[in-house]
């Protein structure tokens, strides 16, 4: 082939090696895509800004009535979600300094997911706990908790009695379900542990309180199972005193946004060309609140609360010093005289030491991820264990053992 | 030679030439140009010149930012206690000589100013060597010889050599005794040196 004629890269033989000559992507043909790109995000700036400038004037609009707006909301069944706000939902508030001596726990997790290659099903859960005592020179918990599961009893544990599901697969689903309630347990224990007498403790999670994602898991015991011992963790903090929160870093949400598409009487799924949809919580409050400010706190209707008991999430957005962030926590801590603005404290002194993201988060994150070169080692120390034990050498698929161990 | 001072570091890579040792938090860093000891599991003690210090991030990823003038050190321990967990002080140090633990002459141990047979452990643990142990290291001063000529690459080697003097003169009291061991060593530095005299007087001018 001649070099000014590359072939396409579908049509060369897959053993072919690429060149640093020969590139892979051909730049000079994304060349016009890339240019109609540009003038799509042009259109759908001037777009949003026109969003932007609707919702902030619902905003307004619907302020000095927003209970009647609230009950509307609270009445109707169907249609997008819509935040039900607990006060003026254009308020902005600001916060007393935090506590000259607070201690903050977070905790984050990761996994080494099932690999399909490897017999029996195992998974690595890895949990960051990171506890600091503000203020004073008590020393910080900085730990990591792995735990090894296997045992498919564990799942059989978790919908027992279901003799009509489908046999239980250990899907990167049900991981990550048992990694979020492990966290959530972790958080409780560190905060527990490292709370001291006369000293406020928050404990703030990474990420959503609202486990939607476990809805539409196929086996519904299942979901039911995972969250009502996610509940039960709650139940642990309420039971011993203890704000949780959770920080979410640029959030997805327009349950506020519906809401103000409501009292615009938008019809829910077949939107005018003038409609709000598209547009995000975060844009909202973005253009309101003042550095350090808290918006309203709003009351989430998320489908999958009606089976969090009486732990109903509120949420709250605040500008941070680099985004506008979403705070979540059960209804109680909201009510708590003081916990509200002592938690708003706590995110904005974390989001300031952490350049934009809660410092305690990213320290919990580094103590949890697992990097790929640790996850060949494990599963490294996994076959030399197993030969050793006398498992047999067939514990890894051909495939898999052949990129393990590639022949020369 | 007595191994009673506590441990102030960890052996994290060995070779028969030189060991990486990460100083424990608590402890104080081993001074540039002093001389540590390691006592193998075979009971084998190398000795060991620190020739090199550092402080910095745990994880090779993560790289330290400025705070802002007004995280003083008080403020970093109360507000930002996270970042002192993340940091570490290693050594290097020039093993230069080593005790098989049974030689003696005349009832003093025989430290052999030369590489030792087998390197030391990793996690084998690093402590200061006493003022018996640095006087040991003296004369015939052929570790003075392996500082000169093999010099580790990265480090000036006549700033290690000076240091070395210094401490062992500190090593025998510092007075009279002090200055005898100096004189001795210098002159075999001179040797060392092809009498590079230009050199030797370098030296000597940092040793003071």
């Amino acid at each position: 082939m001649r070099p000014s004629e590359p072939a396409h890269p579908l049509l060369r033989p897959w053993y072919s090696e690429a060149s640093p000559a020969d590139p892979v992507l051909d730049f000079a043909r994304l060349a016009g895509q890339i240019a109609d790109f540009a003038a799509y995000r042009v259109e759908e700036d001037r777009a949003h800004a026109g969003r932007l400038d609707r919702a902030l004037a619902a905003l307004d609009d619907c302020a000095p009535e927003w209970e009647t707006l609230r009950d509307r909301a609270e009445q109707l069944s169907g249609g997008p979600l819509r935040a039900l706000p607990r006060t003026r939902p254009d308020g902005c508030h600001t916060c007393a300094p935090r506590p000259a001596t607070v201690t903050v726990v977070a905790t984050d997790g990761s996994q080494i997911f099932p690999d399909r290659h490897v017999d029996p099903a195992c998974y690595l859960l890895n949990v960051g706990r990171v506890a600091i005592h503000y203020g004073t020179l008590d020393p910080p918990l900085i730990r990591a908790e792995p735990t090894l599961r296997y045992r498919q009893q564990d799942l059989a544990d978790l919908a027992e009695d279901d003799a009509e599901a489908s046999p239980l697969d250990v899907t990167s689903e049900v991981v990550s379900a048992l990694r979020d309630e492990l966290e959530l347990r972790w958080l409780f224990d560190t905060a527990d542990e490292e709370r001291r007498s006369g000293r406020e403790v928050v404990a703030m999670a990474d990420g959503t309180l609202i486990r939607w994602m476990l809805r539409g898991m196929k086996n519904r015991r299942l979901e039911a199972q995972l969250i009502s011992r996610y509940v039960a963790e709650l139940d642990r903090f309420r039971e011993a005193g203890i704000p949780v929160c959770s920080y979410v870093s640029r959030p997805a949400n327009a349950e506020v946004v519906n809401l103000l598409r409501l009292h615009r009487n938008e019809p829910d799924w077949d939107p005018a060309p003038d409609s709000l949809r598209g547009l995000q919580d975060r844009h909202v409050f973005a253009s309101r609140l003042g550095a350090g400010e808290r918006s309203a706190v709003f009351l989430s209707r998320s489908e999958v609360l009606k089976q969090y008991g009486d732990h109903r999430i509120v949420a709250f957005y605040v500008h941070g010093c680099a985004e506008v962030g979403r705070v979540e926590m059960p209804e109680w801590v909201a009510e708590v005289p003081g916990w509200l603005d002592l938690v708003h404290a706590v995110v904005l002194d974390q989001c300031e030491k952490g350049g934009g993201y809660p410092i305690i988060l990213q320290e919990a994150h580094e103590r949890a991820v697992v990097r790929a070169r640790e996850k060949d080692v494990f599963y490294r120390i996994l076959a030399r264990q197993a030969r050793g034990a006398g498992a047999g050498a067939a514990t890894y698929s051909g495939k898999a053992a052949s990129k393990r161990a590639p022949r020369v | 030679m007595t191994t009673s001072s506590p441990p102030v570091a960890e052996v994290i890579a060995s070779s028969t030439r030189e060991i990486v040792a990460e100083v424990y938090a608590e402890a104080e860093v081993p001074a540039f140009g002093s001389w540590v000891e390691v006592e193998t599991d075979d009971g084998t003690v190398l000795y060991g010149l620190v020739s090199h210090a550092e402080t910095g991030s745990v994880e090779p990823g993560r790289q330290a930012v400025a705070l802002g003038a007004d995280y003083d050190r008080d403020r970093i321990r109360r507000e930002m206690p996270q970042i002192l967990e993340l940091v570490r002080t290693t050594v290097r140090a020039q093993v230069l000589a080593y005790w098989d633990k049974q030689t003696r002459d005349g009832g003093r141990p025989r430290v052999r100013q030369t590489l030792p047979p087998r390197p030391a452990a990793l996690h084998d643990r690093v402590r200061p060597c006493g003022p018996d142990a640095v006087a040991a290291l003296a004369a015939p001063f052929d570790v003075l010889r392996t500082l000169a000529r093999h010099p580790d690459p990265a480090v000036p080697a006549d700033d290690l050599l000076a240091a070395a003097l210094r401490n062992l003169h500190a090593a025998h009291g510092g007075g009279p005794d002090g200055e005898a061991v100096l004189v001795e060593a210098g002159r075999a530095l001179a040797r060392l040196l092809d009498d590079d005299h230009e050199r030797l007087q370098s030296i000597l001018r940092r040793v003071r």
